[in-house]
């Protein structure tokens, strides 16, 4: 395996084990996969919740979806071409913040 | 002669095709295929970012999505909706492992993951299909632009975009490409602005604009001439607006939700753009970076698409707009309404917008595409010892060959719609790659098997359920089929991952490399 931290990979030949021997990772790494990947599902679960409230407002709720609110715009048109464009800025710097947190949360205790 | 080369859009497309004849002169130097493939890794997270955004926001979005707002309105502003979605995904789950991996392509992931030739060759085959159902609808949105303004036949678009294509990744590479794509966008993005402000400038308020369409009902003055029924074109405003026109039911609307929202996970010509940053924190910034330049994208395509409609309805565009909408087709709105807005220069600007879109996806596929030929299947597989100059070498081949395929399939899709197929393209993304990324980067008992069984029955089936609708139940008859071929690309990884137990005996240190901090301020 080459180096961690290199930028280029070099091939090595590997084997296979049985899933059921393989050791548990370092608890450094555990701990920061666990870390980012709970930060990252719960955004995630949070955002879909946002993106199929749409389509269950249009078909479930016409008469809120439909609403015209700013002129000829409906609430459906607002949130589904206003809204959630800039939702998906916000959930994805709300995630690199909390990356870039971490990261210096990991930086500290190692020192 | 000297008066057409005195056009606007003539003026406008000669000055972007020298600025990229005169970035792709200065980067022509590719010794490396690091520097070939990957840019030398040495663009910082603002130029990646940038080209990120311009890869990402091909035809598809410069014409595609507002053409798709003013022919089927709510629907079509649905599709710019999930096309948003993807990035962000993708900056959450892949970006940052992906980068701290630090290999040239997508097949290389599968190959160095699982140690295995034969999941390297069929993540090539994917990456070729996935990246020709993209290539398609871009080449047919240059050959559209070249046939209605400049009146060129459309076999002679295809084949005259696949020339400039071969010319200018095969010299430049990705260092070339790379700038050429950071570059384009911001000429698209300045396009779209100025079409904005000459649209608020005539009045046309968004608000306004979707209340005139909303009452509107009946035929469509001024249409007659130019419909192949002799009568005035039918318009229902308030279907328009409303959800069901394209897609008839909940199920339908969902499964293009899933598939367009995952889709971008598994764009080969997207990931491949993450390998080109210095470190995993640039490899973040950026995709944020592009995810900001997306969403005002997508926002002002569909602002524009209505826009359109609402002067399409208006019954005082001139002869000519109304023309060019009602035979254009809904790919050539953006065009026809930079026109009516603000004459010939802004048309000028605006077809020099959409091939800087064309341009700088289409080199973006040619990029990865040839990184699939030259490098996976080629260097890696074919002949090993090959020298750094016949890797660059069998790179420039591989974009002739693929020149000649892209163009075979851009003769193929005349009448399509951009937006539609870039759709397909996503599903068949979201069904394969985006399983493989996800769980090979976040599961460690994810096996080489599983991941072969499950790009093959990804793909198997969302080409079975594209192409061949008819032979499935009613039921199974999806538009964009991701609510059944995404389940199933996942559920084949991890099923028959599941039954082969055999992982990679270096997994750990796999999950070391890709999650480790220490390589972060690198």
């Amino acid at each position: 395996m080459a180096e961690v931290g290199s930028h280029d990979y070099e091939y090595v030949e590997a084997g296979t084990i049985d899933v059921k021997d393989l050791p548990p990772l370092d608890a450094t790494t555990n701990k920061i996969m666990k870390d980012e990947f709970t930060t990252g599902f719960s955004l995630t679960v949070f955002y879909f919740i946002l993106i199929f409230s749409i389509p269950v407002m249009n078909w479930f709720a016409p008469e809120l979806a439909f609403k015209k609110i700013l002129g000829g715009m409906t609430v459906t048109w607002f949130v589904t071409t206003v809204v959630m464009m800039v939702m998906a800025f916000i959930i994805a710097y709300v995630h690199t913040t909390l990356y870039e947190k971490r990261l210096k949360k990991y930086e500290i205790l190692n020192k | 002669m000297m008066k057409a080369l005195l056009e606007p859009k003539m003026l406008m497309t000669i000055a972007l095709m020298g600025t990229i004849v005169y970035i792709t002169y200065l980067t022509k130097r590719n010794a490396t295929a690091s520097d070939f493939f990957v840019g030398g890794r040495s663009f910082g997270w603002f130029t990646n970012g940038s080209a990120i955004g311009g890869d990402y926001l091909s035809a598809a979005t410069f014409l595609g999505i507002a053409g798709l707002t003013f022919q089927l309105g709510y629907d079509g502003a649905y599709y710019a909706f999930c096309f948003s979605i993807g990035l962000t995904l993708l900056a959450i789950f892949v970006a940052g492992p992906l980068r701290r991996f630090g290999a040239f392509t997508v097949a290389d992931f599968l190959a160095y993951r699982f140690h295995s030739r034969r999941a390297r060759l069929v993540a090539v085959a994917v990456v070729l299909a996935i990246s020709g159902f993209y290539a398609a609808p871009q080449l047919l949105g240059a050959a559209q632009i070249l046939s209605m303004f400049f009146g060129t036949s459309y076999e002679f678009g295809i084949i005259f975009t696949c020339i400039v294509m071969v010319f200018y990744v095969g010299i430049g590479g990705m260092k070339g490409t790379t700038i050429n794509q950071a570059l384009e966008l911001w000429i698209r993005l300045g396009a779209f602005v100025v079409m904005l402000i000459a649209a608020i400038y005539s009045g046309l308020h968004y608000d306004k604009i979707l209340a005139a369409i909303n009452s509107f009902s009946g035929p469509i003055t001024g249409t007659s001439p130019y419909a192949l029924d002799g009568n005035n074109v039918n318009f229902d405003g308030a279907a328009w607006t409303g959800t069901g026109f394209y897609f008839p039911t909940f199920w339908q609307t969902i499964s293009m939700t899933i598939g367009l929202a995952l889709g971008t996970i598994g764009l080969p010509h997207i990931l491949l753009r993450f390998y080109t940053n210095p470190s995993a924190k640039a490899a973040r910034k950026s995709a944020l970076m592009a995810i900001g330049i997306a969403s005002t994208f997508f926002l002002l395509a569909v602002y524009l698409g209505v826009v359109g409609r609402s002067i399409f309805i208006s019954g005082t565009a001139s002869e000519e707009v109304m023309r060019d909408l009602v035979l254009g087709g809904n790919n050539m709105v953006i065009p026809t309404t930079a026109l009516a807005l603000g004459g010939k220069w802004l048309l000028g600007l605006v077809i020099a917008g959409a091939f800087a879109a064309i341009f700088s996806n289409l080199s973006g596929l040619f990029i990865t595409s040839s990184g699939a030929l030259a490098h996976d299947l080629y260097a890696s597989v074919m002949k090993k010892d090959i020298t750094e100059k016949q890797r660059v070498v069998a790179g420039k081949v591989a974009i002739v060959i693929l020149g000649i395929l892209y163009g075979a399939l851009g003769l193929l899709v005349k009448d399509a719609s951009i937006g539609h197929l870039v759709a397909l393209a996503f599903t068949v993304a979201a069904s394969t790659f985006t399983p493989i990324f996800i769980l090979g980067i976040w599961w460690r008992g994810m096996t080489e098997k599983g991941a072969i069984a499950g790009l093959l029955i990804g793909l198997g089936v969302s080409m079975w359920m594209i192409f061949l609708p008819g032979t499935l139940p009613s039921f199974l008859q999806f538009k964009i089929p991701g609510i059944i071929t995404v389940p199933v690309g996942f559920l084949s990884v991890i099923i028959v991952s599941l039954l082969d137990r055999k992982v990679p005996a270096d997994v750990n240190d796999f999950m070391k490399r890709v999650h480790s901090k220490e390589s972060e301020t690198a």
